[in-house]
């Protein structure tokens, strides 16, 4: 596997925890959603960052116990044509405003590249053989229709801003901030 | 109509780039036929019995002259010299190579258009009322409106990979022509008492295997809040809408599930988080999007034409062509026209290159170069003044485009079937060829009057059988086609489920069950009852009677 | 090892250029007539084609390979299911312009 970095964002290491394992004093976990809404302040006193797992089916109402203290977050893909990953990233970044690293893991495919950094992903776990097409997926279009978490105008605002320009800048939902 | 601008080009300039590597990686064999799947339906190509089929957007069925004749060159370079028009107001091309797309589209995108929507599960492309700006009974054009969802949905971050496929229709006249409670969301062009424009918004709506008709979601939306509501609309459908069982992934069954008012709930406390959010679409561009559809620069004329009532008493083909294929245009003196693909015996919504040609030809000369294509698959002029119909109906009716049928018994919906299509059951094509063959008498329809026969090949209801006054569904009994026989159906503003009258029928047998059908109404009607209220006044069981006998 | 069959069965596919329905021959080339099709009587040979017919698939060469029931009745080969007949013979409208016009279209 390689991380493609969507966004220029500075990867954040991590251990995935399985669910019986303690963290170490200051290391930056991952764990699922259902451990992170049951552990109680000594745990995240004693874990450096810590971020969920999110799969798909997770309801948008668990969003709001864990949103704020969520330091990054991993959406799973189960397949490519799961949408739902979409809107979780849209809405921890949009209701929330959730500025940390969001990460898709999962049978993404290189031409969805675009759709996920709109939809306010900052990078992606892919297999190798899939590198090249994912990056070059990235500077496909010079633009789009919405305004985005990548940074991007929609091309509704750039077409009455005298001497906009439609393009990526690559850290949207962070220059913002 | 809506020009594209630069960014509009490039778009649509860079999905083709895009899909010419995938064709090339394809037929290099970097990629496998599993992973090139969904990338060539994300592109409107699709592999059915014979070859490939190509499915073209024709945004809210509105085209040029220019675009008309792009699609017959299409049809010649590529194709076999045909195209199909589709009930979602597309273009299919039956035959096209894998290895010749990429310059299909290139050579569209040249005169701005695309296969983008037409295929996954994406919010399709936008389907109206063909008469639009045209229509003399219209609030306002909904096309600004359905151009500004063309925009906001084309490579939507969130909503590219929905449970299931998802279709907007969107009308502006009282008379709905876009069977709008039919479609996922539907929306209507309304005023409200302060004579403010807004939409009502319906929702849920569609056929299949689980015909819905849509629910109100709300009687009155303000159209700024248009894309926020929709966002909304869309949002709780992409979370919650089914995932585990394609049959049951339609947003209709999620309705049903939650019921309408649940839904109405969540969506509106969605709503709610995201309405003050400016989305997207500053004022100065919808007043850019509305000025291309200003109404055309038509000068009032007078109502009544002298070469029209001549050529009606000396010509009762033309006459009938006058009372069933044109109507009222907003602006005296004009009419809009409906160009029969209906001829009897022929290939409901084919058109061949030439055909193409001549309505191009044709809008140029006395339709402002507009043209329309209708979900019930024929072609309309929209602006066309009333002292040119007898010269526009001569031209049509040499090239076999003048049929009087328009809305009548013969004028008949039917999808590719088995003929075509690897999803189908049966053959629709040829029970649509018997039927026309075996009432291809202008004044025995005439007499007959409004009647909508409506044709699928398989449960997919892609002819919009359940919609139909007369509705025919073709299934598959132990590896023989049968058809049902379907009554009572209306897909407009009155809408209602058509119900299975009894048992399927062979080839010819369904074709005989639909002339006994008739023979009911004609001996049944009173005063001047239409087909449909004639239906639902008497019931199924005479209908039922004369098919199958007593006993 | 193929399912088991309960009759005779033979190999259809589509070319992966033009979508052509194309029948496997004994012989390992396509036709795109089902009388030319090679007919399988029992699983070892249905094996044997199919080993053939994907091969042809990892070649880029045909798509969506599929084994369906034959009809030997009148001694020519064809698909028995009405679906899998259609392709066979092509649309059963414009007869000018399908396969009907030359069986070997764009071979
Ligand atoms: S209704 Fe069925 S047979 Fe007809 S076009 Fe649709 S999927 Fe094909």
């Amino acid at each position: 596997m390689v991380l493609i970095n969507l966004t220029g964002i500075q990867p954040t290491g991590f251990t995935l925890l399985a669910d019986d394992v303690q963290p170490k004093e200051g290391e930056n976990v991952a764990v699922s959603v259902e451990r992170l809404l049951a552990e109680d302040s000594a745990f995240f006193d004693t874990a450096g960052g810590v971020g969920a797992v999110i799969t798909t089916g997770t309801p948008y109402a668990d969003l709001d116990a864990i949103a704020g203290k969520l330091a990054f977050a991993v959406i799973e893909f189960p397949a490519f044509g799961d949408g739902r990953g979409f809107s979780l990233a849209v809405r921890l970044r949009k209701d929330f405003g959730f500025k940390g690293e969001i990460r898709a893991t999962g049978p993404v495919i290189p031409d969805q590249a675009l759709f996920l950094l709109r939809a306010g992903f900052d990078t992606v776990d892919v297999t190798s053989e899939r590198k090249t097409a994912f990056e070059a997926a990235l500077s496909r279009f010079p633009g789009f229709y919405q305004s985005d978490f990548g940074g991007q105008t929609s091309i509704a605002h750039a077409r009455h801003t005298v001497g906009h320009t439609i393009g990526h800048s690559g850290e949207g939902h962070r220059k913002a901030s | 109509m809506y020009a594209y601008d630069t960014y509009d080009h490039a778009m649509v300039n860079a999905r083709v780039a895009e899909f010419r590597d995938q064709v090339d990686r394809r037929m290099k064999g970097e990629l496998t036929e599993e992973e090139f799947r969904p990338l060539r339906l994300m592109n409107g190509l699709y592999l059915q019995l014979h070859a490939y089929m190509l499915r073209v957007a024709i945004p809210y069925g509105t085209l040029s002259a220019g675009q008309m004749r792009k699609l017959a060159h299409v049809a010649r370079k590529y194709d076999k010299g045909y195209g199909h028009f589709t009930t979602r107001q597309n273009i299919q091309y039956n035959w096209p190579k894998l290895s010749e797309t990429p310059d299909i589209l290139q050579e569209l995108s040249d005169v701005e258009m695309h296969a983008i929507q037409t295929s996954g599960n994406c919010i399709r492309n936008v389907t109206t009322d063909q008469f639009a700006g045209a229509a003399a009974d219209e609030v306002a054009d909904p096309r600004p409106y359905a151009e500004l969802i063309r925009q906001w949905s084309t490579f939507h971050p969130e909503f590219s990979f929905l449970p299931r496929k998802f279709k907007i229709a969107i009308t502006g006249a009282a008379e709905d022509r876009a069977a709008v409670k039919w479609h996922d969301i539907g929306l209507v062009l309304k005023q409200n008492e302060a004579g403010e424009v807004g939409f009502e918004v319906l929702a849920g709506g569609g056929m299949g295997r689980t015909p819905v008709i849509a629910k109100s979601m709300r009687e009155f939306l303000p159209i700024s809040d248009m894309l926020s509501y929709l966002e909304a609309m869309l949002r709780v459908y992409n979370e919650q809408g089914r995932r585990d069982n394609k049959y049951k992934a339609r947003i209709k069954i999620l309705v049903d599930a939650m019921g309408i008012d649940e839904y109405r709930r969540q969506v509106d406390a969605e709503w709610e988080k995201i309405r003050h959010v400016p989305i997207d679409v500053p004022e100065e561009e919808v007043a850019r999007i509305k000025a291309f559809f200003a109404p055309p620069p038509l000068p009032v004329l007078a109502d009544a034409a002298t070469e029209v009532d001549e050529l009606e008493n000396a010509n009762f083909v033309f006459k009938a062509w006058l009372a069933n294929n044109t109507g009222a245009h907003k602006v005296p003196g004009h009419a809009h026209v409906t160009i029969s693909l209906k001829p009897h015996g022929g290939i409901p919504g084919d058109a061949t290159d030439e055909q193409m040609d001549l309505v191009a030809d044709l809008a140029d000369a006395y339709s402002q170069s507009e043209i329309r294509v209708s979900h019930e698959q024929n072609l309309i002029l929209p602006h066309v003044a009333k002292s040119d119909l007898p010269a526009l109906w001569s031209k049509l009716d040499e090239a076999g485009l003048g049929t009087p049928n328009a809305g009548l018994l013969t004028d008949i919906i039917a999808c590719p079937g088995l003929d075509y299509c690897s999803l189908a059951n049966t053959r629709s094509i040829p029970i649509a060829q018997t039927i026309t063959e075996r009432f291809d008498d202008i004044k025995r329809l005439m007499d007959i009057g409004p009647l909508k026969i409506k044709i699928s090949g398989c449960i997919n209801s892609c002819g919009h059988h359940h919609a139909g006054h007369i509705g025919i569904l073709g299934v598959d009994r132990r590896g023989e086609e049968n058809y049902q026989l379907l009554l009572g159906g209306s897909g407009a503003e009155d809408a209602s489920k058509a119900a299975i009258l009894g048992p399927g029928f062979n080839e010819a047998g369904i074709v005989d069950a639909v002339e006994k059908v008739v023979a009911v109404y004609l001996g049944e009607r009173e005063d001047d009852e239409t087909f449909l209220s004639a239906y639902r006044r008497l019931g199924p069981d005479v209908f039922k009677e004369a098919v199958y006998g007593t006993d | 090892m193929a399912k088991k069959i309960t009759g005779p069965q033979l190999i259809l596919a589509n070319r992966l250029d033009d979508g052509r329905a194309v029948f496997l021959t004994a012989t390992g080339t396509w036709s795109n007539a089902a009388a030319d099709a090679a007919v399988a009587d029992n699983e070892a040979e249905l094996d044997t084609l199919m080993t053939v017919a994907q091969a042809a698939d990892l070649a880029n060469f045909v798509v969506s390979v599929t084994p369906v029931a034959a009809d030997t009745s009148n001694g020519v080969t064809a698909p028995a299911h009405i679906k899998f007949a259609m392709q066979a013979r092509g649309p059963s409208v414009r007869a000018d312009l399908g396969y009907q016009v030359s069986p070997n279209w764009e071979q």
